[in-house]
């Protein structure tokens, strides 16, 4: 009797450490390509997607004390409701009275793109989120510094042991875990998507815009990124106080002057304003630049040798097509609001 | 960061020794002149060394494939690398810097953390080489003169590939080699480079190239 009484309690034991051994596993997260579009750029295999990791990395993307002084953070510029752009701003506010000297891209489906920023700068997903930390008219911190604050908070070292399975937190640790909450931000779900998925139709606006989006837009706003992800000269001028040359400074070719990354028109709607220095206030000032405006240099696409041509009611048109790329199931999606909250809470506006 | 392998103290340890000229290097406080008649000071030197191989008398190759190092003048542990047992070293070559895989797979660890300062965030990639000081003759903002050298791309590489022989048998003693990296060839190794024209150099390009070739010729087994 007191054999089998050992026996039992053994079981129950080692039944007890199974459980808790697979409790601390962490539970694998599908990263889904949406029907038809291609196959990711991103390297899952040397990062796996994981509830933890994702977690992880939606607490640091909201979290200010990747900043200097505690007052930005990811979320500050990439704001859920504004597609993860800074909403209504040209420039985003930086550390102590600063601004950036480019518009905030909007955050989605970045698991697509090999390089980053306006002038692809940078080179992998995981390095991108040092740029803002680091630069002094962003958050204006050092690696070290972030490191050290997050090594001081039992919080996050239960949830890198979570995510990774060790307490250890480093820079590859913490740009992974980021990687993987961005790496989930899919826009994929618009009006447009349900058309082309054969769920509802166009109304006759939007089917005009549509097919002079595909006469006229479509070679270097590519569907269904909305981005062929080139860099390309559209006419635009260096304004005299940023003197931004754009991928010129990446690769110290002359070829590359005033070229920038071509934006995904995905969320365009929620993302004003426009251009590498947010120069656009409105979707009609983009046309205007493209059928007037443009300054023709020998870098000039030679797509757009001829500018564009868009009469009135064609850019009617083409708007009513574009604002069917906004995807509410996206900026309303409660996985991607600050932990905690079902959506961005007033405070986190800036 | 110790650049060591564990278990490999009975092989051969390779010595850093930097140098300013016949002189040995010490930060801040001296003064030194390059041969171009610029006076200055160093407060900061420190560069990666990757891909270390050692060929011995027997013609066998010991390749440290995926090591890196950074060697920093202000860490003298930094300055040691210990190799794998292997026979009496005829050559050793590295690279000064860092390969193009490392700098587009995502973000390091260990002498390659991005925290160790020897990164660029907005043009990503390592920086190969820094030298800092200041030099009366620079006109840079308070006189410095800041060389950071790297680039991996296409037109902009600064990787340099370095092959030493070591053919003095005294050279091994105490399975010890010891190679001497002089500042002053950075400065005129190859091409003229002076700080009064040259002061500064933060990104990728051809400077920084010019640069990287100069300091591919700065390393030499100590006699």
């Amino acid at each position: 009797m007191k054999i089998l009484t050992i026996i039992i309690i053994f079981l129950f034991f080692i039944a007890g450490v199974a459980w808790i051994d697979a409790g601390n596993k962490p539970r694998p997260l599908q990263f889904v390509v949406p029907p038809g579009w291609p196959q990711p750029r991103y390297n899952f295999k040397n990062n796996p997607l994981t509830a933890e990791g994702f977690d992880l990395g939606r607490k640091l993307f909201y979290d200010e004390r990747l900043s200097k002084d505690s007052t930005i953070s990811c979320a500050s510029c990439h704001q859920q409701f504004g597609a993860f752009a800074t909403y209504d701003h040209s420039f985003s506010h930086g550390y102590n009275n600063t601004l950036t000297t480019r518009n905030a891209p909007s955050l989605q489906n970045l698991a697509w793109q090999k390089e980053f920023m306006w002038d692809g700068g940078i080179a992998h997903l995981d390095l991108q989120p040092l740029a803002p930390i680091t630069a002094s008219n962003e958050m204006g911190e050092t690696i070290q510094n972030v490191l050290r604050k997050l090594n001081l908070d039992t919080a996050y070292k239960r949830m890198f042991k979570a995510a990774f399975g060790t307490t250890l937190i480093n820079t590859q640790k913490m740009s992974k875990a980021l990687s993987q909450f961005v790496l989930m931000l899919v826009s994929s779900n618009s009006k447009y998507d349900k058309v082309m998925r054969g769920e509802i139709s166009f109304s006759a606006a939007e089917k005009l815009g549509y097919e002079i989006f595909k006469q006229k837009c479509t070679h270097c706003h590519t569907e269904p990124l909305f981005t062929d992800l080139s860099y390309r000269n559209t006419g635009l001028q260096a304004d005299t106080t940023l003197n931004d040359y754009g991928r010129m400074k990446i690769t110290g070719s002359n070829h590359d002057s005033l070229k920038f990354k071509v934006p995904s028109l995905r969320n365009v709607a929620l993302t004003s304003p426009y251009g590498h220095d947010g120069r656009f206030f409105s979707l009609q000032n983009v046309y205007e630049h493209y059928r007037n405006k443009m300054v023709m240099t020998k870098n000039t696409d030679s797509l757009l040798l001829h500018k564009i041509p868009l009469s009135n009611y064609e850019t009617m048109q083409l708007t009513s097509f574009l604002r069917t790329l906004t995807d509410t199931s996206f900026v309303k999606n409660p996985a991607f609001a600050p932990p905690g909250y079902r959506v961005t809470p007033v405070f986190i506006h800036y | 960061m110790v650049p060591s392998h564990p278990g490999a103290s009975a092989g051969t340890t390779i010595r850093f020794r930097h140098l300013v000229g016949n002189r040995e290097l010490k930060l801040f406080d001296k003064n030194y002149t390059n041969r171009f008649g610029e006076s200055f000071i160093v407060t900061k030197f420190k560069y990666y060394i990757s891909g270390l191989s050692v060929t011995d008398a027997g013609g066998r190759t010991i390749r440290l494939k995926d090591s890196c190092y950074l060697v920093d003048e202000q860490d003298s542990l930094s300055k040691i690398i210990q190799l794998p047992a292997c026979g009496r070293p005829q050559s050793i070559s590295f690279f000064i810097g860092i390969d193009s895989a490392k700098n587009t797979d995502g973000v390091q660890t260990g002498s390659l953390d991005p925290a160790n300062g020897m990164f660029w965030t907005w043009n990503s990639g390592y920086i190969f080489v820094r030298l800092e000081g200041q030099s009366n003759v620079s006109p840079a903002p308070a006189h410095i003169f800041g060389w950071d050298i790297g680039g991996f791309r296409y037109n902009e590489n600064a990787l340099r590939k370095i092959t030493l022989t070591v053919n003095k048998y005294e050279a091994f003693a105490g399975n010890t080699i010891v190679i001497d990296a002089d500042i002053l060839t950075c400065f005129d190794g190859v091409h003229p480079l002076q700080i009064s024209g040259s002061p500064v150099c933060h990104q990728p390009g051809k400077l920084a190239m010019q640069l990287a070739d100069n300091c591919s010729t700065m390393f030499s087994v100590a006699p």
